[in-house]
């Protein structure tokens, strides 16, 4: 025991000496000043916006830092930004953007019609960047007068401007040779003052912002991997905001200066199925690993975070529609299923990520038990997963959270990682983008997605609700899918 | 001594050059690339390679060990190949947190080690000393995750003493909160390695009592106790010496855990994310830079533990 007792004389004697200098608690608020201090999960790997993938760059940098053409508001609607109004001709192949004066870089530069058509013309003709086949339908991009600039198209792109609120069409400084894996000379009204890799990214309001200025003064992102560290850290008055609370750990925020909101997002978490492998290319077989699952179970195991979803759209999304009925829990007729598939004796693995923990895991393993199919789970690093599943496709099942939202596109290309081919639903999605009216368009959709999910292609196991620590006193801070933007145009602080 | 000394350092050198192979070697075989990191899960296939032969990854791979050696033979121990940020300016700004916290956590772990080590040998027939060594064994057993979470558990979140995670973003420019914040991490590594240290001492020592000249010594009218400490010590010194060469690996690897539980920005989590993001040329340089620290340091124990003991030293000369 004596080793615990010095153990504890020294925390204890540490603890005296220091308590003239601890300052805990407050002093490390960024709440005085105008200063907000937001915990986010994952950190960027590099900060360059045309070439590196990951929502965990677009979050903190559009909106903020950079801005496009057009930008998106939480509940999916589109409002122009750099643009002052937009139009679409009813042949729906000319899109005219009519361009605000006196936008300005944050080097001082001013934002031309020229820095338009370079910016778009560079994602359009380099393959290496980011959401290049995005602009795919695009074949000219031209400045018409000094206030306008014109996209001609070959075939209508019902997608394309919810597609420019994306990096696709962010707007960059011609002349600017800075290097933007670590700095960023946008139009935002943040500046990206400092990105301490392993640590934080802190924006500073732009003062000469051409639009109306943010209403704080610093916003500093500070990234905590650990969930548990990540509240201890809100608790102890280290942060203003907390993100992506998890929801186990709701409780302990009760009765404290925070309140934990609710917000929605586009986050499938998704269990697939390689549709490519036997079995599995057998829809009895995957209608039956469906079927075994209870949902609302699953749900429950994550804390309650989560909507059921029956379908690969979610109420976000254009073509949602309810398909849960689609996959009533009923372990029985799954045993069936698998008995008329002639598969006895199934082993399976399940590919997940190790960030995604082992929960939803552990819920299918016992899940798929009741049916008599054995599943192993493989917690592997993403890169591995990137590499296995992603890209060589080598897997049974994965489990990954695919947050993107209107990616339904992923269901009509063979050649994703899902392995599903069906000619009807690649053509139902190929008339939705074709459509020139966004009503056709959605019907479309919820058309394709209404057979994806008959084919029972994958099991959408939940829809997540994202859980937003905020401190009293802080306001305009987004909640709706702040895994992809967090626009804090809006956030201000009252004391 | 000079003929021992040039050995060493001959060995050193060699123990690099197979320790570079091996690091090389080992993350080749990690599966994906950093390419894929880049491209994410919304590319084509032909991105990705577009992305892997700009960074030169279409290269024999022997060319690129011969590269990277050449490199650091003249200095440069190479880049991220995500930021292009130098390693050197990187372990720098990183071990601003991980050399402080590791130089806390063998302070505490000798703090704690020392004087408990002697007393429980001194002690080892009294119940006391069995309890001590019991306890040292049971905490010599606990991993570090488990010891910090539960020191943040009473520390951080019940107390309210130190702050459960992080480390200001100033760095030092406050060196009063820095220290601050680094002292439950700090304690986490201590009390466990200490532990671990504490058995060596207590053997070492155990040693001491049962030779010729503690008894000796005892027979001329000392205590066992002032016996020990006059005459034992400087056995139980060399003993302390050695094992901490050893501990120093130890303690790295304690860093790398503890700064991942309390978010501290320094090498070990830097480790852990460029791992992760396939950063492979940023890793081999970082890990190599670790390495060489522990076989430098090794080298230095082995000479200064001959330098200390008359024996070793009489047998070279």
């Amino acid at each position: 025991m004596r080793t615990l007792y010095a153990a504890l004389g020294i925390a204890a004697i540490s603890a005296l000496v220091l308590s003239g200098c601890s300052g805990q608690g407050d002093e490390y608020s960024g709440s005085e000043g105008e200063s907000v201090t937001v915990g986010l999960v994952l950190e960027p790997t590099d900060l360059d916006i045309r070439r590196t993938s990951g929502a965990a760059l677009d979050q903190v940098l559009i909106d903020n830092v950079y801005q496009g053409l057009v930008s998106r508001t939480p509940s999916g609607d589109i409002v122009d930004t750099i643009a002052a109004s937009h139009s679409i001709s009813d042949d729906g192949l000319t899109y005219t953007f009519d361009i605000n004066d006196g936008v300005t870089f944050h080097n001082g530069d001013d934002l031309t019609v020229d820095d338009v058509v370079w910016s778009l013309t560079q994602v359009k003709d380099d393959a290496e960047l980011r959401d290049h086949e995005l602009l795919s339908a695009v074949t000219k991009i031209t400045a018409t007068d000094d206030d306008t600039v014109t996209l001609t198209l070959s075939e209508p792109d019902s997608n394309l401007l919810w597609n420019l609120s994306g990096r696709a069409g962010l707007v960059l400084d011609e002349s600017a040779d800075n290097d933007l894996s670590t700095t960023a000379n946008g139009t935002g009204p943040f500046t990206l003052e400092e990105w301490k890799q392993g640590d934080s990214i802190t924006l500073a309001r732009n003062d000469d912002y051409w639009g109306d200025a943010a209403k704080v003064g610093e916003v500093v992102f500070v990234y905590i991997g650990d969930t548990t560290a990540g509240v201890n850290a809100a608790l102890a008055g280290d942060l203003d905001v907390l993100t992506a609370v998890d929801p186990n750990l709701q409780t302990q925020f009760e009765g404290t200066d925070f309140t934990v909101h609710e917000g929605k997002t586009t986050d499938k978490y998704t269990l697939a199925f390689n549709n490519q492998r036997e079995p599995l290319d057998d829809v009895r077989v995957r209608e039956a690993l469906q079927l075994a699952v209870d949902h609302a179970a699953v749900i429950d195991a994550i804390g309650g975070a989560g909507v059921e979803m029956g379908g690969p759209i979610p109420p976000l999304d254009p073509g949602y529609e309810d398909l849960t009925s689609l996959r009533p829990y009923n372990p029985k007729k799954a045993k069936s299923l698998l008995a008329d598939a002639g598969v006895d004796d199934l082993s399976l693995t399940l590919t997940v990520p190790n960030i995604y923990g082992t929960t939803v895991a552990n819920v299918l393993v016992s899940a798929y038990k009741q049916i008599g199919v054995t599943l192993t789970v493989d917690s592997v690093e993403f890169s591995t997963w990137l590499n296995d599943v992603y890209t060589n496709h080598d897997y049974d099942l994965s489990f990954v959270d695919h947050l993107e939202p209107r990616d339904f596109g992923n269901w009509a290309n063979p050649d994703y990682y899902f392995g599903y081919d069906n000619t009807d639903v690649q053509k139902l999605y190929t008339e939705s983008v074709r459509a020139t009216d966004p009503e056709t368009a959605n019907e479309k959709l919820a058309e394709a997605a209404r057979i994806v999910a008959e084919d029972h292609a994958a099991d959408w196991l939940y829809n997540a609700l994202t859980l937003t620590a905020i401190h009293e006193g802080i306001s305009g801070f987004p909640t709706d899918s702040p895994n992809a933007r967090l626009d804090l145009s809006s956030l201000s602080v009252t004391t | 001594m000079i003929r021992f000394v040039i050995t060493r350092l001959a060995l050193l050198l060699l123990g690099l050059l197979v320790a570079s192979a091996l690091i090389f070697a080992t993350l080749r075989i990690l599966p994906g690339d950093v390419a894929q990191v880049i491209a994410g899960t919304d590319s084509t296939p032909e991105q990705v390679e577009a992305i892997r032969s700009s960074m030169g990854f279409d290269q024999p791979l022997l060319t690129q060990y011969i590269d990277w050696i050449s490199g650091i033979v003249t200095g440069d121990l190479g880049h991220s190949m995500l930021t292009g940020a130098s390693v050197t300016s990187q372990l720098v700004e990183k071990a601003q947190v991980t050399f402080p916290l590791t130089v806390m956590s063998l302070a505490i772990a000798l703090i704690i080690a020392v004087p408990l080590g002697i007393l429980s040998a001194l002690k080892r027939r009294t119940f006391t000393g069995s309890a001590m060594s019991m306890v040292s064994q049971a905490i010599a057993a606990v991993p570090v995750v488990w010891a910090g979470m539960l020191l943040v558990v009473v520390f951080a979140v019940g107390l309210g003493w130190f702050p459960p995670q992080g480390f200001p973003r100033d760095g030092w420019d406050e060196p009063a909160r820095a220290l601050y914040a680094l002292i439950l991490p700090a304690l986490t590594i201590g009390v466990v390695e200490g532990a671990v240290l504490l058995r060596f001492i207590r053997s070492a020592a155990l040693e001491a009592l049962g030779q010729d000249y503690v008894r000796t010594a005892a027979a001329k009218g000392l205590t066992r106790t002032r016996a020990l400490i006059t005459h034992g010590m400087p056995n139980v010194a060399l003993t302390v010496v050695s094992v901490l060469a050893l501990q120093i690996a130890g303690l790295l690897v304690g860093a790398v855990i503890i700064e991942q539980l309390f978010t501290l920005p320094g090498i070990g989590r830097m480790l852990v994310t460029d791992v992760g993001n396939r950063d492979l040329e940023k890793v081999q340089g970082d890990v190599l830079v670790l390495t060489g620290l522990v076989l430098v340091l090794g080298t230095v124990v082995d000479i200064v533990a001959r330098l200390i003991d008359p024996r070793q030293r009489e047998a070279a000369a």
